[in-house]
């Protein structure tokens, strides 16, 4: 560690990614709580020691660079993977997910980053899919309900799509978005996890989605958690920022309290330090 | 498409009152051919036309084709394959394929008749063969959704198993199918020939209740089989059930991701298929009065369904297919068979024009799916 310090002692001074872990900290209000979150995948470690929490009708933005733990964490929290170890506590009661039904039925729904929408079905098919309608008793599918419930959804949110009987494989990569964000945020669900929601949105389109975030934020009704890469956009649509580096989160800071100048330097700090590390593996190898 | 756009694009570069009316005229033609295409695009729209052309023909080639008699000729031809292909279609839309319907198709009569031995009542037999049926659904099922393994290795592995274990327990030795036996009495049957009254002798056949319901009587497999493809394409287009099959087929993960019990999903398709196959099974060995342990016949049975299935317009792909088109499809091969036979093209012709019917209609579902998807028609 000491040919690190020689060449850049400032750097040095930092502790390391894994000295810096947000611990356990909560708030009256919490609606979702993790603790000591961990996940691994054979060799590869996901996630080391995650601490996180949301609070009531609050947005929290959660930034970390490709392969940090983002995705994991959230596919943790929506019920689709087991945590190694960790415990998870849903208004202030501790719960295990068994399922993303299961998680559902909690109300936490999600947007993922791969949208799970069903290409061969139709748009209102998607909306509604796990959560559709039936001519009670008989177990028939009440298509025109459905098609009407989601017509309004859509126009609620503001997202033209012209045609909601066709595939959804016929439409723009920021309609299938809009489709799968209505999709949850039509639900009953009190927190709404969303996972890069706009990826692949036009400017237009993704301030669309920006608004339809600060709308729900603004009844107070759902919790949101959501990924971006845009820091102006997480400055723009979040209360509170959590920054996940190596496994860990390494930053919680409310968004009013930090610039998109902190938070890259903390990324580039991350970047040059990473490099350092290979480099000194490299010097040290051939002797 | 291209001749649309074509149009439009040419325009007229000089309106005249005179062109008006012909541009009203091909605004029409256009209509129509929107509609055709419409029709054609539907999944099963091609299949049909194709199944009609040859339906024509043959009637206006020989003078039996279209006739009752021949109708009840067609029927054995056609019927069971619609059923086992319908079964077939829900595991193709899942993106899966079940080989064992052959080998559950041979098995579940045996079982119908080992069962009558044993002194179970033939209804209940057939009950629990086709529970025994459904159960070779469950094995297929665990090995391909939970274990892992690809659906055609794995339900080759119970063809061949299921086909075996036939040829164990029947000794390799067909049976007369329990509860089907024809019974024949003499009664003597008035006449008027030329105004003279005469009593002449006849034989009549009788059947049972049981087996003019499970396959015996004339229509009974035409019955089962459009029950059936009714309840199943229901099943398909306005459950849970189908909107699931399809969500598996079309995007796995994003099925289980939005929550959906992917290896139920996969599971009850195969315990249906499976159902269906066992089903036919009895039918076919009540029809035909006796069972025989015929493997040989039974893959060729397996294959025929998958055909049927296909040239209905289902993909192997997964993801898209549909009931109707299996039946449909079943038919076209019937009549193909029939109007063949009728025609007295020798047998061995008929493999052929068969492999060549099944190379055409896949091709004619590639470009048709492949319109469908541009054009904005679902």
């Amino acid at each position: 560690m000491s040919r690190v310090c020689a060449r850049d002692p400032d750097l040095a001074e930092q502790p390391l990614p894994s000295e810096i872990v947000v611990g356990p900290s909560s708030a009256s209000d919490d609606v979702l709580r993790v603790e000591h979150i961990a996940k691994r995948f054979g060799p590869v470690t996901a996630l080391r020691d995650v601490n996180l929490h949301l609070r009531k009708g609050e947005v929290l933005g959660l930034l970390g660079d490709n392969g940090a733990g983002k995705s994991t964490l959230i596919k943790i929290i929506c019920g689709f993977q087991k945590p190694d170890s960790g415990r998870i506590f849903l208004h202030g009661d501790e719960v295990e997910l068994k399922s993303v039904d299961d998680a559902r039925s909690r109300g936490i729904e999600t947007v993922y980053q791969d949208l799970a929408l069903i290409d061969e079905l139709s748009v209102f098919h998607n909306m509604f899919l796990r959560r559709e309608r039936v001519h009670h008793p008989l177990p028939l599918l009440a298509n025109r309900l459905m098609r009407e419930d989601t017509r309004k959804a859509l126009d609620d949110i503001g997202i033209n799509i012209p045609r909601i009987d066709v595939p959804v494989a016929r439409l723009s990569g920021g309609q299938r978005q809009a489709i799968a964000v209505a999709r949850t945020a039509n639900s009953d669900a009190d927190i709404l996890l969303l996972d890069e929601p706009l990826a692949a949105m036009g400017a237009k389109e993704g301030s669309m989605i920006l608004d339809l975030v600060a709308r729900l934020k603004q009844e107070g009704r759902v919790s949101i958690v959501m990924i971006l890469h845009n820091y102006i956009h997480v400055l723009e649509a979040c209360d509170r920022v959590n920054m996940i580096q190596d496994g860990v989160i390494a930053l919680d800071k409310p968004t009013a309290e930090t610039s998109v100048e902190e938070l890259t330097e903390i990324v580039v700090n991350e970047y040059r330090r990473a490099r350092q590390r290979d480099r000194v593996v490299d010097e040290q190898a051939p002797g | 498409m291209a001749s649309t756009t074509g149009v439009s694009a040419s325009g007229d570069p000089a309106p005249a009152p005179a062109s008006s009316a012909r541009r009203r005229s091909r605004a029409a033609g256009q209509d129509i051919l929107g509609l055709v295409k419409r029709f054609l695009t539907l999944r099963e729209g091609s299949i049909i036309v194709v199944t009609i052309i040859v339906a024509i023909y043959f009637t206006v080639r020989t003078d039996t084709f279209f006739t009752t008699e021949n109708f009840k000729t067609l029927l054995p031809y056609f019927a069971p394959f619609a059923i086992l292909a319908a079964g077939e279609v829900f595991l193709m839309i899942n993106g899966e394929i079940d080989l064992s319907i052959g080998a559950v198709y041979l098995f579940t009569p045996f079982l119908f008749y080992e069962l009558h031995n044993g002194g179970v009542p033939l209804v209940l037999g057939v009950i629990i063969a086709l529970i025994a049926a459904a159960g070779v659904g469950v094995i297929n099922g665990f090995f391909t959704a939970i274990v892992g393994v690809n659906s055609f290795i794995a339900t080759l592995g119970t063809l061949f198993a299921f086909e075996g274990l036939t040829l164990i327990i029947s000794h390799a030795q067909p049976v007369a199918t329990p509860g089907a036996q024809v019974t024949t009495t003499t009664v003597n049957v008035e006449h008027v020939v030329n105004g003279h009254h005469i009593v002449l002798p006849e034989t009549v056949n009788h059947i049972s209740t049981f087996a003019r319901v499970f396959g015996g009587g004339t229509y009974s497999e035409l019955i089962w089989a459009l029950a059936i493809i009714a309840v199943l394409q229901v099943l398909l287009s306005r459950t849970r059930w189908g909107l699931y099959t399809v969500a598996v087929g079309s995007n796995r993960l994003g099925a289980s991701e939005a929550g959906v019990w992917v290896r139920l999903v996969v599971i009850r398709n195969f315990i249906l298929c499976s159902t269906c196959a066992g089903l036919v099974g009895i039918l076919e060995a009540v029809r035909a009065t006796s069972v025989q342990p015929d493997t040989a016949g039974a893959n060729a049975i397996l294959l025929e369904a998958i055909s049927a299935a296909v040239i209905g317009g289902t993909l192997l792909a997964g993801g898209s297919g549909t009931v109707v088109g299996a039946l449909i499809g079943a038919l076209f091969l019937g009549i193909l068979h029939d109007g063949l036979v009728l025609q007295g093209v020798n047998a061995n012709y008929l493999a052929l024009y068969l492999g060549l019917a099944i190379i055409l209609a896949m091709v004619i579902n590639t470009y048709v799916a492949r319109v469908r998807k541009g054009s904005g028609l679902g």
